[in-house]
């Protein structure tokens, strides 16, 4: 790994290990291996959206040329969200792309991020249902981000409906990810969501 | 100044050649320039010039001196405004004297908050290296961020080998301010990436102006230049490639660069539909005996019963002579409206490949022409080799077969025009000119297939009507 890249996550880290948010549990930040090309980051749902309570898990790769270009990051914590691929928890976001600048760092990501979980793009959209949901039925687009936060990010909101719907399919022999997939991109509608699962 | 008319009629005729060789038909020497605007007789008058890179070069250069005298800026930063304004001169000067400040925010020359003030310690931490360095290791833009010149450099290698050149930007965070020329190649000292910079930023410069075009052709580096941007026939001088000035695809009068792309798009798509036409092969409509087609015209002659047939429609030929040739036009049903959906697609279907099928059918008949045309210069090789006649007596056949592909490269592209035009009295005069031009081209095409044997008189005379029919069509309906 490049001499600079190394020296610019050491100071980083050190940087967040440090920071304010940190200390009120806001973004964490771990090294995966002692070369520095790959860590994990950690952020938390912001209040008063479906996110809150939610601890969200990132998987952080440190490229050669880093910080000319940017840290590849993705969601490793499953999430309904319209700029968040709810199977690959690739990004959408333009800071991690074109508009990435050397002078910005890890701390810059993880704020971004959570930003991202505060105000959603939905006009450019990583996951096309989430955000077709988003525009359509903000409501229905809330309680299934909600319900995503408590059964992967550990939130504390239980939806009862939901769940037994899920659970209706799992017990006619579907895996309770693909149901819950199903169910949450035909707005809860059970019947529509076995017609998929089946056809 | 390079027009139609002047690119070179050569004994050679190469595809492309063979649309660009029209120097009979515009020439222009006996006719007094001044007095006539040539752009009223036809439709298809285009002026443009083939510059080299170094033709270019100067020229860029004129317009980035212009602007930097006028302003008193440096030439770098006269590029930056001229690749954002597309090269229009007298606009960056308007706006420099309505607002200079704001004009060189918009075009990203300086920031659009006040620059960071820095302090004047001798040891600076660099924000993206993280090292310390004396502080005239540092360099900034007109924003003031500060960086390392080794940092600057890596961004600069980084950059480039993305393929980026003009949108090099300032390393701050949301800092939009671009990195002019001159610092790029300050710093940026590895001979072969500094070739590259310079190579994508001509580029960039090339595609911001709106009077240039790179040359389509494969490997070609001459640049079009043309005061008039409209989607006109250009003839590239090095690899005779033939182009519309605007979209840069394969010339398509009279279909406007838009109807074209959606065609191509269109035809891309449904290929595998449109795959089952593209048999060489019919039976005769009267004796049934297997013909194939092995030449251009579509005026067949059965060689078993000797019967007059169209290859596109199977009818009797006698009745494409006719004031209105039906062949090339396409009858819809009336009451489609009131058909079931499937009905309604099967009718889509049908109607695109009517189309579709004279498109392709006429891209064949050039291929074929091409071929008899070949077969043609052999046979009066061997002629002016037996003393019989020179070349010059044969010249007028080559001018025929020229002229005969670029009236039936006309015709291929009035399909998709006449695919997308709604049905009217428009779609009617344009289908009826259509068929009048098919007609005629038929008819040169018989003739120059049988031209040992044809009447030179009778053979010009069939040329100067196909070509007429070809120009009032385009006068009618070629519309940029
Ligand atoms: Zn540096
Ligand atoms: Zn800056
Ligand atoms: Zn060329
Ligand atoms: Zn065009
Ligand atoms: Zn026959
Ligand atoms: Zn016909």
């Amino acid at each position: 790994m490049a001499n600079i890249a190394a020296q610019r996550i050491k100071r980083e880290f050190k940087e967040v290990i440090k920071s304010e948010e940190v200390a009120k549990c806001a973004i964490k930040l771990e090294l995966v291996n002692d070369s520095f090309t790959e860590l994990k980051g950690e952020i938390a749902g912001p209040p008063d959206t479906p996110y809150e309570g939610g601890n969200f898990v990132l998987e952080i790769k440190v490229p050669e040329t880093y910080p000319f270009n940017p840290p590849k990051v993705r969601f490793v914590t499953k999430i309904w969200h319209p700029n968040i691929s709810s199977v690959t928890g690739a990004i959408c976001l333009d800071i991690l792309k074109d508009q990435w600048a050397a002078a910005m760092t890890l701390r810059t990501v993880l704020l971004s991020l959570q930003a991202l979980l505060s105000a959603a793009e939905p006009d450019d959209p990583q996951d096309a249902v989430v955000a077709k949901q988003y525009k359509e039925n903000l409501e229905m687009f809330e309680s299934t981000a909600r319900h995503w936060t408590n059964i992967y990010a550990g939130g504390p909101d239980l939806n009862k409906d939901f769940n037994d719907k899920i659970r209706k399919l799992v017990e006619m022999g579907v895996e309770e990810h693909q149901a819950r997939v199903a169910l949450s991109s035909y707005n809860w509608d059970l019947e529509r969501a076995t017609e998929q699962l089946f056809s | 100044m390079n027009t139609e008319g002047d690119v070179d009629s050569d004994m050679e005729c190469s595809d492309n050649e063979c649309f660009g060789d029209d120097s009979d038909y515009y020439n222009t020497d006996d006719i007094d320039i001044e007095q006539v605007d040539p752009s009223k007789n036809d439709p298809e008058y285009f002026e443009f010039e083939c510059l080299t890179e170094e033709q270019v070069e100067r020229l860029l250069n004129e317009s980035v001196e212009l602007l930097s005298n006028n302003l008193q800026i440096l030439p770098s930063l006269a590029k930056v405004l001229l690749h954002y304004h597309n090269w229009n001169v007298s606009e960056i000067i308007g706006k420099y004297r309505e607002n200079a400040s704001q004009l060189l925010i918009n075009s990203r020359v300086k920031p659009s908050s006040a620059p960071a003030s820095n302090n004047c310690s001798r040891y600076l931490t660099c924000p993206v290296c993280v090292l310390t360095h004396s502080s005239d290791k540092f360099l900034s833009l007109n924003c003031g961020h500060l960086f390392c010149k080794g940092c600057w450099t890596i961004h600069f290698e980084v950059q480039i080998n993305q393929g980026i050149s003009t949108g090099i930007s300032c390393m701050a965070r949301e800092c939009e301010v671009l990195v002019p020329e001159d610092f790029v190649l300050k710093l940026v000292l590895q001979p072969n990436i500094k070739e590259k910079y310079l190579q994508y930023i001509f580029q960039d410069y090339v595609k911001s102006h709106p009077q240039l075009r790179f040359c389509p052709g494969p490997n070609c580096q001459v640049v079009i230049k043309s005061q008039d941007t409209k989607a006109k026939r250009a003839t590239c001088s090095k690899c005779k490639s033939i182009f519309c000035f605007k979209c840069g695809i394969d010339y398509h009068a009279p279909t406007d660069c838009h109807t074209i792309q959606k065609w191509l798009t269109k035809c891309a798509d449904d290929s595998e539909t449109a795959n089952y036409i593209s048999a060489h092969t019919k039976d005769c409509p009267k004796c049934h005996i297997c013909i194939e087609k092995n030449g251009g015209c579509n005026h067949m002659q059965c060689y078993n019963c000797k019967y007059d047939f169209c290859w596109m429609c199977l009818g009797d030929w006698k009745a494409h002579g006719s004031e209105y040739y039906e062949c090339s036009r396409y009858k819809e049903n009336p009451n489609i409206a009131h058909e079931s959906v499937h009905a309604q697609a099967r009718e889509a279907l049908k109607k695109y490949l009517h189309y579709y099928e004279r498109w392709e059918n006429h891209l064949k008949s050039l291929k074929l022409e091409k071929e008899t045309f070949d077969k043609l210069k052999t046979r009066i090789n061997q002629k002016v080799m037996s003393g019989r006649g020179t070349w010059i007596d044969w010249q007028y056949l080559f001018t025929a077969a020229s002229l005969l592909a670029k009236c039936r490269y006309t015709l291929q592209y009035t399909y998709p025009y006449a695919y997308y035009m709604d049905t009217g009295p428009r779609k009617e005069l344009f289908e009826y000119q259509q068929a009048q031009l098919e007609a005629e081209i038929e008819n040169l095409s018989w003739k120059i297939e049988r031209a040992e044997t044809t009447d030179r008189g009778d053979l010009e005379n069939q040329m100067d009507i196909a070509e007429k029919r070809r120009t009032t069509l385009l006068k009618d309906f070629l519309d940029v």
